[in-house]
């Protein structure tokens, strides 16, 4: 290692102190009405339904019924559209191919504590309805409502199916589009309707439910029961349409396999309890360590600032390379083990230090020695929690999950897509606190320590636990 | 207690304090067979209650008004379900009304249809009372079951994984044996801190399962410091016996496993109080299981993997004697 000088102590407290100020109150700007969060604060943490209240719904085919890949993302697209018609914007949306699951968590929205959750979920797994009608027109209600009220000239059954694929336009390019297979019955019907309407201004809407998802104009008259959609799709956008079409032919209905609502006043009072509690802990650990450890001890208590700062970073979203995980509790116990553990590599060169110097070497070579001696025991012990996290991570993450991905279909093989989300959290949450670990309470930790010890009025041996020489 | 064998021919330096732990091996594993003996009568005593989330199961809070028959809810609710209905209740925590929670396990679980129906009934039936629903749980019995197996598969997935890495960090002082034993002090502390959950009368539910997963990391994490301290001793003292290795590893990290236990059951405890005396009772089945398994911990890294693998190396030792 290069010489460390005594300005390195400066440049490390200030960088954990930028890192740790930021992370916790972030940064965001106010222009006009809108406020554009630049970095996510302590603020943005989307706390788990654990905390904050919410649903928690896993659904799948009536007993019995097993429902085709197709099948099952036309079906996740009808909860889609249906979250969104709802109102339901911040939710988390999985699909399980193996065990046909669709899970589903959304947190009350602010303010909404009379929310009427099971008529929702009632809602969300319904058949949807499908309708193709002649125009887009429909009527609003005093409450907002919409209803089409546009000739119906399909309905879901008549359709055999959907697809997205590409095909070359008048110019020769490829585009993205949507292909319709209609049955017998349907051709017929389409083929009056569309005879009516080619080459109008009015055109053929497209509706789940009360919710208008595409309205295409009729260029031709179509009379063979095969159609295509054009307009200016991406794969995404015509994959989506299909998936909705498809829906509405969808032979089954959604049942809930497990339904958990929790209220939000159970949630706030014990997040409040558990923040008190950590601040109590935190003064508890650094006024133990400065007593046990002194300098040592000192550097350790800032390391820890920016273990913690660290974790909360990742789980806000604070880096940009990877998005932010909900809080839950026991993604908070993984916080306290992985604060734990910080503590305890302090604690293991704390001690080296003692006894390297009681062995009577010179302060530089001691803090060396000790810092080199304790990195074995630190990394071995990290190590295996890493282990468990990824294990943890990768058997109990969402479906699409990079972890979930590989462990799914090694290991988990015979299970599904598991409901339980709070266990992920622990994974990751202890994951990334033992990388914070290893940057904050090992690597700056020494760097500190050993910058320190340079000054002269921190030479005294006494401060590092030894006996004055 | 305290001795450092000057008499017979020794390998580890006179000025290095070391107490004897190997030659407490009763009274160690005499231990640990009471902590596992306590959580098998506890279980058998007061029975292990397994929460929905395992076993599959309803449970209902509505939060209401005034005064309900509970005999009256009862009767209406095992009508619509047809299972019998075990009924509670209790004060609200936000504000003056009262609860009642309404618990039963059915074959297929209640869905949102059928579980809407029951609200709706509910509230027909007793308009005056303001029933509101607070809290719901469903989970079909075969959910329950799988994520039972595979909270219990990654347990046993990762310990293999476990036992493997410390097998080969550790191959140097013999790391296969290494790493059972280590295995072998953690399940005593899961034992613990599901002995002191059932005591208690706390119920398995997804705050075990985080209970369980700290304790794992934790209780390895401090085996492997003590090895880690063996490893380095037997590259310092290559003539040392592997008794004495372990006594002085033990002796060397036992300030150490002191101290950070302090301050992991010192957060522990204060989380604890701080929840007991807000009310929010709900994350004591984390913290005080959590506090057992954490004491545990630093007994069974200090004590019982170490003075089990002395034990086991010893036992192979007299086997390859008696083949020679």
């Amino acid at each position: 290692m290069k010489k460390i000088h005594k300005s390195t102590f400066f440049i490390v407290v200030a960088f954990i102190a930028l890192f740790a100020v930021s992370s916790i109150t972030g940064f965001d700007y106010i222009y006009g009405d809108n406020t554009t969060t630049v970095v996510k604060g302590v603020d943005d943490i989307r706390l788990g339904i654990d905390i904050q209240g919410g649903v928690d719904v896993t659904f799948a085919p009536e007993e019995g019924y097993d429902a085709t890949d197709e099948q099952l993302d036309a079906a996740t697209q009808v909860i889609k559209t249906r979250l969104g018609a709802l109102g339901i914007n911040d939710n988390e949306l999985y699909s399980d191919y193996k065990s046909d699951r669709i899970i589903v968590r959304f947190p009350w929205q602010a303010g909404e504590s009379e929310y009427d959750a099971e008529s929702a979920v009632k809602e969300l797994g319904e058949m949807a309805q499908l309708t193709f009608r002649k125009g887009s027109d429909y009527d609003t209600d005093d409450d907002g409502n919409i209803t089409p009220t546009g000739e119906i000239v399909l309905i879901g059954s008549d359709i055999a199916e959907a697809n997205y694929t590409q095909q070359p336009d008048s110019n020769g390019n490829y585009e993205w589009v949507v292909t319709l297979k209609l049955n017998s019955d349907g051709a017929k019907k389409f083929a009056e309707a569309t005879s009516e309407l080619a080459g109008t201004s009015t055109p053929i809407s497209i509706w789940m439910d009360n919710y208008m998802i595409s309205a295409p104009s009729v260029n031709n008259a179509i009379t063979d029961g095969s159609a295509v959609i054009t307009g200016n799709f991406t794969s995404e956008s015509s994959k989506k349409l299909a998936d909705q079409i498809n829906s509405g032919a969808l032979p089954f209905k959604m049942e809930t396999k497990s339904f958990k609502t929790i209220s939000s006043t159970m949630g706030e009072g014990s997040l409040d309890a558990i923040l008190l509690a950590a601040y109590i802990a935190f003064a508890f650990i650094a006024v133990y360590m400065i007593a046990l450890y002194k300098l040592p001890g000192f550097v350790a208590v800032i390391a820890l600032v920016g273990q913690i700062a660290g974790t909360l970073a990742a789980v806000t979203g604070w880096f940009g390379f990877m998005p932010g995980s909900t809080l839950t509790i026991p993604g908070i116990a993984g916080i306290i083990l992985s604060v734990g553990m910080g503590v305890d590599a302090n604690i293991i060169t704390g001690e080296r230090i003692k006894e390297e110097i009681k062995s009577g070497k010179s302060l530089d070579s001691a803090i060396r020695v000790a810092y080199k001696r304790a990195f074995s025991a630190i990394l071995d012990g990290n190590i295996t929690n890493v282990i468990i996290a990824i294990i943890l991570m990768g058997a109990f993450g969402v479906p699409s999950s990079f972890f979930s991905k590989i462990l799914n279909k090694t290991i988990f093989f015979m299970f599904g897509a598991t409901t339980e989300g709070v266990v992920y959290s622990f994974g990751f949450t202890l994951l990334v606190g033992v990388i914070c670990n290893f940057i904050f309470g090992v690597f700056a930790a020494r760097l500190m320590v050993t910058a320190l010890s340079k000054f002269k009025a921190f030479q005294n041996r006494k401060l590092y636990g030894g006996d004055a020489k | 207690m305290s001795k450092n064998n000057k008499k017979t021919a020794s390998a580890v330096p006179a000025n290095i304090k070391v107490y004897d732990f190997c030659s407490k091996k009763k009274i160690i594993l005499a231990i640990a067979v009471c902590v596992i003996l306590a959580f098998i009568v506890g279980a058998v005593v007061r029975g292990v209650n397994l929460a929905i989330e395992f076993e599959g199961g309803t449970m209902l809070t509505y939060s209401y008004d005034g005064s309900l028959n509970t005999n009256e809810v009862q009767k209406e609710i095992e009508d619509i379900v047809n299972v019998p209905v075990t009924i509670r209740t209790g004060e609200s925590l936000d504000n003056s009304g009262s609860q009642i929670t309404v618990s039963f396990t059915s074959e297929e679980g209640l869905n949102a249809d059928r579980q809407h129906e029951l609200t709706v009934k509910l509230q027909e039936n007793h308009p005056e009372n303001d029933i509101v629903l607070f809290d719901s749980n469903d989970v079909s019995p075969a959910s329950g079951r799988e994520f039972l197996a595979k909270c219990l598969l990654a347990m046993v997935v990762a310990a293999v994984l476990i036992i493997i890495y410390i097998a080969i960090r550790f191959s140097k002082i013999g790391g296969w044996s290494a790493g059972i034993c280590s295995i072998f002090a953690l399940c005593h502390d899961l034992v613990a801190a599901l002995a002191a959950s059932v005591l208690f009368g706390f119920e398995f539910n997804a705050n075990i399962v985080a209970v369980i997963l700290t304790i794992l990391g934790y209780s390895i994490n401090n085996t492997i410091v003590i090895y880690d301290r063996i490893r380095e001793n037997r590259t310092l003292y290559p003539k040392a016996t592997l008794n004495e290795l372990i006594n002085m590893g033990c002796t060397q990290s036992l300030r150490r496993s002191v101290r950070t236990s302090i301050t992991t059951i010192g957060t522990m405890v204060i989380v604890s109080i701080v929840v007991f005396a807000s009310g929010y009772n709900s994350l004591l089945s984390f913290s005080v299981p959590l506090i057992f398994g954490l004491i545990s911990g630093t007994y069974s890294s200090l004590f019982v993997a170490p003075v089990t693998w002395s034990w086991w190396k010893g036992k192979e030792a007299k086997k390859s004697e008696k083949k020679d």
